[in-house]
């Protein structure tokens, strides 16, 4: 490979999109021009933005209220910030008639009234006031202020002496509650019963202005219900303040600061350069992948001597530098555009111009990495309309991925710094909110998650430029009927695309059943719910599959008789490894805590085990033969067929880890997925597979039934492994040994190993 | 010395309706410098798959095919450098000049800036592509895009030219004119290879001809030794009477019949018959 036909085929790439007018448009006369226009836009809708008025029907409200709630058919305009929000409330007053025959005086009457006149639509919300409230209201404090005056003739000096009691009401329970000095003997108790009826809002939660008439019509009536507690406290001869005795004084310590509101762009501006550099090299990556396919000119590119991996760079190249000019520019113009329309009004707080700088710096690993990935799907797209249409998915994909770091409490740490797109986002937000010595823990690996994913989909991307049924494919007529024979037809060993049906169908199958189980009133033990989803979830879909498609079934699912150094190197192995995945458990449930509650089940369950060899049989070697006859039988034989043997490992390990119910589990299982992918793949047989994997299994429980009592009570265990908070925790050189007896174990059992060819398909 | 070996190339490939389909069965011929060898058959016989192949576009599924003592399977970036390949389906640039497109493979093939310029020089003069300097390829007509393709192919002076159907779609005059230059590259001692299903073209410009049928060749050599041989003096009834004769040995309706009911580019897979090649003829232009 050489660097300099790269530059070249960049230097093209560039020149031939600043030459393409749609390229311009997107890139830079949109941005420039689109902010500003909205901006002007904006000012001029504006004034057609006015909030609408809420129509509400008051029902019942006929006595007057103390203190009042209406005036002039109105509410009082002391309940609102200005006249004009207090217009934004339309008042009609339901008119009781002779013939309704006091349909007012059950709760049936007026809930139907209020139904009907929303549901008609004549009124966004209904405000009841059920017989007699104003009625109890004014009795209420009118006997709080009768037996005050009769328990203490004239003033009260000292409010402190008297202490009130109520039944009713919570809130008159905390008043009776919050600071009063206990009732002792010779002090006077006070009782004033509450039965005041509760006035009622109708609303429809379907309807968006009827959500917005009820957010309002709360708004004042807690305004209201305030000014009627100080007016009960004022009948008691208390003051405003007995309710609320302090107000809490709100100090902002970055206020005046450049970091003043950067919690908000800490959240917009990442979310925005994502965004914008996914765009900016999506159309780019298509134009210059599979436009240059349709246009014919890929093939005179190839027959040149660039190779393929220089034209994926040199492609690359260009399109990550269209995709940072897009993010910039829009950037930029947006950040201008809203600083000039809105700079000067007082609740607009400008970005910290650190901002600039952690954005600048981010520019380049985000650009790359969308880049990457756009070009590794343009790269597989027939034609310039297919690679549009998976863009939608890539959207798909990606906005949960960015719209995750928005998410309350999630924080940037090891275990969100190692996923992909959100780590990356989740480091800018920390940087743009000023925590740079925490966000400086993470760059390492948020770097190296970034850098490994854009590696991979160059990777695919030359792979996709080297398969020739992805370049020379031409737009063909979806014929159903002939792709479901040609995707079922018998064959020896499964196909690729079999391999994942079957994958794919244990996923299913396991979630139609869990939700299936949850719903129905069958109880099952833990161990009954164990053996059901190795036997349906997992086997099931197996065995129908081999049965249907495969011809060949011993050589699909590796049922070779295999040599006994294979099987006694399974089983050492599984010991030797022992010491590490359990410090790895451990490691990944540290870094991804366990739920709590999840936890907690997660202990009842181990311990409702009726005994070991029922535990054993269930735990261990039940999943050890279904889930080996799945992934390492059909599965990756099916992946191999058609895949790289490395590909193919990796593949089924994928699909074994998504089986288990817990990410944390997922984690630990992908990686024993690639040692037992490994171990199929050297040994040529399912059955050390079955050994290791029931061993691994039955290990991992009898280390997690062992107590801290248990540990106490073997000093061995001591120098085995320590005790911490999260459980045995196996020493570092013990781990190391275990590791390198590993090694040794591979390669006594290696020299020994069938070469087995990849399984072909008997069309090829 | 052969410039272009092929020795029993097979392409094999999956078609999701008609199943597994055999592009090319047992092909074997041998190309010469400054000869012109022809690749001659229908719409499907196997003739750009050859072609791409040799160009390392392709991979055979089997056999092998050396190019300018580069293999192209294991060698592909020697074989590219060491040819000059034009079809119906390697296009211009819409939004690059003659000019820039020319230096463009040029610099990619290598070659040194004033070497390169040199070199551009010539061809503009020798093409006649001044006028087309500056025109943007979108702008150009089919003859001018032609010789922007040819000027591409031939800017690093490859021994070894591989044509395949140049002349579609291009007028008697630019045709013509195309069949010119390439009896001149075959004069100047390059190795050319030429697909056509142009029987006058073949007549014309071939030293050699292959006649390609269904993925193999059903006969091979020169003009006058194909005439005595099928005791045919016209190429094209010639033609039509191999394709009769394989498709009467193996019980399929004759060309003549098909002809009324084919589809264009229908390429139906091979039954198991026997080769009909009649081996790599080591057959010598005639003086």
């Amino acid at each position: 490979m050489t660097w300099r036909n790269v530059r070249i085929i960049f230097a093209r790439e560039i020149r031939d999109q600043l030459r393409d007018r749609r390229t311009i448009f997107m890139v830079a006369v949109l941005p420039v021009f689109l902010y500003p226009l909205l901006g002007l836009s904006f000012f001029q809708i504006a004034q057609f933005m006015g909030e609408k008025p809420s129509r509400i029907l008051v029902i019942g409200a006929r006595e007057p209220l103390d203190p009042p709630l209406f005036e002039n058919n109105r509410f009082c305009e002391m309940f609102f910030a200005s006249p004009a929000e207090a217009r934004l409330l339309e008042l009609t007053f339901f008119r009781e008639e002779p013939e309704d025959h006091g349909l007012l005086r059950a709760p049936e009457g007026w809930e139907t009234l209020a139904k009907e006149a929303i549901t008609s639509q004549d009124f966004d919300a209904v405000l009841v006031f059920p017989p007699g409230f104003a009625g109890e209201l004014a009795r209420f404090r009118e006997e709080i202020r009768r037996q005050l005056t009769a328990h203490f003739p004239g003033d009260i000096r000292n409010p402190a002496d008297t202490h009130f009691e109520s039944t009713g009401s919570k809130d008159h329970d905390e008043l009776s509650h919050s600071g009063g000095i206990p009732p002792g003997k010779g002090q006077p108790v006070i009782v004033a019963r509450s039965a005041i009826p509760s006035p009622q809002i109708y609303y429809s939660s379907a309807q968006e202005r009827s959500q917005t008439a009820y957010n309002r019509l709360q708004r004042v009536l807690e305004q209201w219900s305030t000014q009627v507690m100080i007016a009960n406290l004022a009948a008691a001869q208390l003051p405003p303040e007995a309710a609320r005795p302090f107000r809490l004084e709100i100090a902002d310590v970055s206020a005046g600061t450049s970091l003043q509101g950067a919690a908000v762009w800490a959240k917009i501006f990442p979310v925005l350069l994502v965004i914008w550099s996914l765009t900016g090299s999506f159309y780019p990556a298509v134009d210059l992948c599979a436009g240059e396919k349709e246009r014919g000119t890929l093939e005179t590119l190839l027959s040149s001597p660039a190779s393929r991996k220089e034209i994926v760079l040199g492609k690359l190249a260009a399109i990550t530098l269209f995709s940072m000019a897009t993010a910039v520019l829009n950037l930029v113009s947006m950040g201008l555009t809203g600083w000039l329309a809105f700079g000067n009004l007082p609740q607009f707080s400008a970005p910290p111009l650190s901002s600039v700088l952690w954005l600048g710096l981010a520019l380049l690993p985000t650009s790359a990495a969308f880049s990457c990935l756009a070009l590794g799907i343009a790269a597989f797209a027939r034609s310039t309309k297919e690679g549009q249409y998976y863009l939608m998915p890539l959207l798909f994909v990606t906005l949960p991925l960015v719209g995750l770091p928005m998410a309350r409490g999630l924080e940037l740490d090891l275990g969100t710094a190692l996923i992909p797109i959100t780590g990356l986002v989740l480091l800018l937000k920390t940087l743009i909110e000023g925590q740079i010595a925490e966000a400086l823990r993470f760059v390492a690996p948020v770097t190296a998650v970034t850098l490994g994913g854009c590696l991979l989909m160059l990777r695919w991307s030359v792979q996709q430029f080297n398969r020739e049924q992805v370049l020379f494919r031409e737009s063909e007529r979806f014929d159903l009927t002939a792709w479901l024979r040609y995707a079922t037809r018998r064959r020896s060993v499964p196909t690729p695309a079999l391999a994942l049906l079957c994958g794919v169908s244990i996923l299913l199958v396991r979630f139609v059943l869990t939700q299936a189980l949850a719903r129905t009133s069958l109880t099952l033990s833990f161990m009954q719910q164990a053996l059901i989803t190795q036997l349906v979830v997992v086997l099931l879909p197996v065995g129908v599959m081999t049965g249907l498609f495969v011809d060949r079934p011993r050589e699909t699912l590796l049922l070779r008789w295999p040599r006994w150094r294979h099987v006694l190197g399974a089983a050492l192995l599984a010991v030797a490894l022992c010491p590490a995945f359990s410090t790895f458990k451990l490691w990944v449930t540290k870094l991804y805590p366990l739920d709590p509650a999840i936890a907690e089940y997660l202990k009842q369950l181990s311990t409702s085990v009726p005994d070991w060899p029922t535990l054993l049989f269930v735990m261990a070697l039940v999943p050890a033969v279904c889930e080996e006859l799945a992934f390492r039988g059909f599965v990756l034989s099916g992946f191999r067929s058609g895949l790289r043997p490395l590909e193919a490992v990796v593949y089924s390990a994928v699909f074994f880890a998504l089986t288990h119910a817990l990410m944390q589990q997922s984690v630990v299982a992908f990686v024993a997925g690639l040692v037992l992918g490994m171990l199929a793949l050297r040994t040529g047989s399912l059955y050390p597979c079955v050994v290791y994997h029931a061993m691994h299994n039955g290990l991992g429980l009898v280390l997690g039934s062992i107590t801290a009592e248990v540990y106490r009570q073997h000093p061995w265990l001591e120098s085995l492994a320590s005790w911490t908070e999260d459980g045995l925790m196996f020493r570092g050189p013990i781990v190391a040994a275990g590791i390198l007896a590993a090694g040794l174990i591979v390669s006594w059992m290696i020299p020994h190993s069938p070469d087995r060819p990849t399984p072909e398909h008997d069309a090829d | 010395m052969c410039s272009v070996v092929v020795e029993n190339l097979a392409k094999h490939y999956e078609d999701l309706r008609r199943g597994r389909i055999v592009a090319l069965e047992g092909l074997s011929f041998v190309a010469r410098p400054g000869e012109v060898f022809g690749l001659l058959g229908p719409n499907g016989a196997g003739k750009t798959t050859t072609l791409r192949i040799l160009a390392t576009l392709l991979r055979p599924t089997s056999g092998r095919a050396v190019v300018n003592g580069y293999d192209c399977l294991t060698q592909p970036d020697e074989v590219r450098r060491s040819i000059g390949f034009m079809s119906v389906n390697t296009a211009v640039y819409d939004r690059m000049t003659a000019w820039e497109m020319v230096e463009y493979f040029g610099l990619l093939y290598g070659l040194p800036r004033d070497v390169l310029r040199a070199r551009m020089e010539e061809l503009f003069n020798r093409l006649r592509m001044w006028e087309i300097r500056d025109v943007l390829g979108a702008k150009m007509s089919t003859g001018m895009k032609q010789k922007v393709s040819v000027a591409r192919a031939l800017i690093h002076d490859p021994p070894v030219l591989i044509f395949d159907e140049p002349t579609a779609g291009l007028d008697v005059l630019v045709a013509r004119a195309l069949l010119k230059t390439i009896a001149e590259l075959r004069d100047q001692g390059k190795c050319v290879i030429f697909s056509t299903h142009i029987m006058r073209e073949a007549e014309k410009l071939c030293d050699r001809i292959a006649i390609l049928y269904r993925g193999k060749i059903l006969a091979a050599g020169t003009l006058p030794e194909l005439r005595e041989k099928y005791r045919e003096h016209d190429l094209e009834e010639l033609f039509f009477r191999l394709i009769t004769q394989v498709e009467l040995e193996n019980g399929q309706p004759t060309v003549a019949h098909q002809e009324s009911h084919r589809e264009p580019c229908d390429r139906d897979a091979v039954g198991t018959e026997h080769d009909t090649h009649t081996g790599s003829p080591a057959l010598n232009r005639p003086t």
